[in-house]
């Protein structure tokens, strides 16, 4: 009888034990899964980082070529006395039209270079909310025009960090300007800050388009991108979550389709290679 | 700021003339221009710290005139002025290496914090 009683007794609490444990093994396989996430997402990054900036730094040097030989021509056809009027303006335009297209493919290949830059950032004390204000007035203008809104809800007591501030600008600045495009007119965008004692968290929230649960993965990924050609390079993203991860931090995103997208940045306060 | 020298790039003359002497009045060596050529020419010549840049001017804009400076003196910090807060050109400076945006009309006191941050990464950079 009391054996019964023990045993039951033991049995219960083995039990109790049981699903305790099987708790904390889902919650860390969770840790786990998205850890591994990060890992995979950081490799590919860096992968295409170095392919993408080799590529890039090899075009430059052509580009720049057929750009002097462009300005050449140019210049040749200025100052000779070339009999067919009507032929010499359409060779300038010709020529001119190659030049507007090695601009536009040094702005992607500029933008590949910075998103695989190898210098180490340069650290400064940093006030992030007087930052982030900064990027807020320059958008502010345009987002007007659009009708939409700048909520800010800045914490008064948020650390100074020690972060690269111009890197930060321009991933404040390219999450802007992403929540603004998601929502093309009328809406709001909210951007809080909020820290604990390691780290701060830098929120932009707006009322846009959202995600789909198909395109979320991908997000991040360079020259992925919803617009059309010639729009965007889809590499706005990618160099935002290179800059962050270089920065000691990470960036998360929540979104639902047709429900908005919160873009959540964390940084360390204190930097550490 | 000890011995920091600037640089400000604005194609409106009495802006330039205006801000020159109210830098001069809190003793900072300063040297104006008005156009993107007139600043590369003065790079040629004298060491400069910061460079306070305008965005919008005609001929060669602020955007092409940063990448000019930050291909052959990648040291030197150029912070952008701006009056009409484009943010496609506030992406590309960015992008191109632009330390710092500051929207006109701005206030001295901004203004001369932010010069004295550009100032300190550019000595962070030489450390480096």
């Amino acid at each position: 009888m009391i054996i019964n009683v023990i045993l039951s007794l033991i049995s219960a609490n083995l039990l109790i034990f049981i699903i305790f444990l099987s708790k904390k093994i889902q919650k860390i396989k969770n840790e786990k899964c998205v850890l591994d996430q990060q890992l995979v997402q950081s490799q590919k990054l860096a992968a295409i980082g170095q392919l993408s900036s080799g590529i890039a730094h090899e075009i430059n040097n052509p580009l720049a070529i057929i750009n002097q030989e462009a300005e050449i021509s140019l210049h040749l056809l200025d100052s000779t006395n070339l009999k067919f009027e009507e032929q010499n303006k359409e060779l300038k335009d010709s020529l001119s039209q190659i030049k507007i297209q090695i601009k536009r493919c040094r702005e992607i290949t500029h933008r590949l270079l910075s998103f695989a830059r190898k210098n180490d950032p340069i650290i400064q004390q940093t006030d992030v909310n007087a930052l982030i204000e900064d990027m807020a007035l320059l958008v502010e203008k345009e987002a007007k025009l659009k009708s939409i809104v700048l909520i800010r809800k800045y914490s008064p007591e948020l650390p100074l960090i020690n972060t690269d501030p111009p890197l930060l600008r321009q991933v404040i600045l390219n999450l802007l300007n992403n929540a603004m495009q998601a929502i093309e007119k009328e809406g709001e965008i909210f951007i809080t800050t909020s820290f604990n004692p390691s780290k701060i968290e830098i929120s932009i929230k707006d009322t846009g388009s959202g995600i789909s649960k198909r395109n979320l993965d991908k997000i991040f990924d360079p020259f992925f991108t919803t617009k059309p050609p010639g729009k965007g390079t889809g590499l706005g993203l990618s160099i935002c979550i290179a800059i962050i991860n270089k920065l000691g931090g990470n960036i998360n995103v929540e979104s639902k389709e047709g429900q908005g997208s919160n873009f959540i940045i964390n940084l360390p306060i204190f930097y550490t290679f | 700021m000890e011995n920091m020298k600037v640089l400000v790039v604005d194609d409106e003359g009495d802006f330039i003339e205006l801000f020159v002497k109210r830098l001069k009045k809190r003793q900072i060596d300063i040297i104006g221009v008005e156009s993107g050529y007139r600043a590369l020419d003065i790079l040629k010549k004298e060491k400069i710290d910061v460079v306070l840049l305008d965005v919008k001017m005609p001929g060669m804009d602020g955007i092409d005139t940063l990448r000019e400076i930050k291909t052959k003196y990648p040291l030197i910090e150029v912070i952008m002025i701006t009056g009409h807060g484009s943010v496609e050109s506030g992406l590309q400076g960015m992008i191109h290496g632009a330390y710092d945006y500051v929207l006109k009309p701005f206030d001295l006191e901004v203004l001369l914090n932010k010069l004295k941050k550009a100032f300190e990464r550019k000595r962070l950079k030489e450390k480096a």
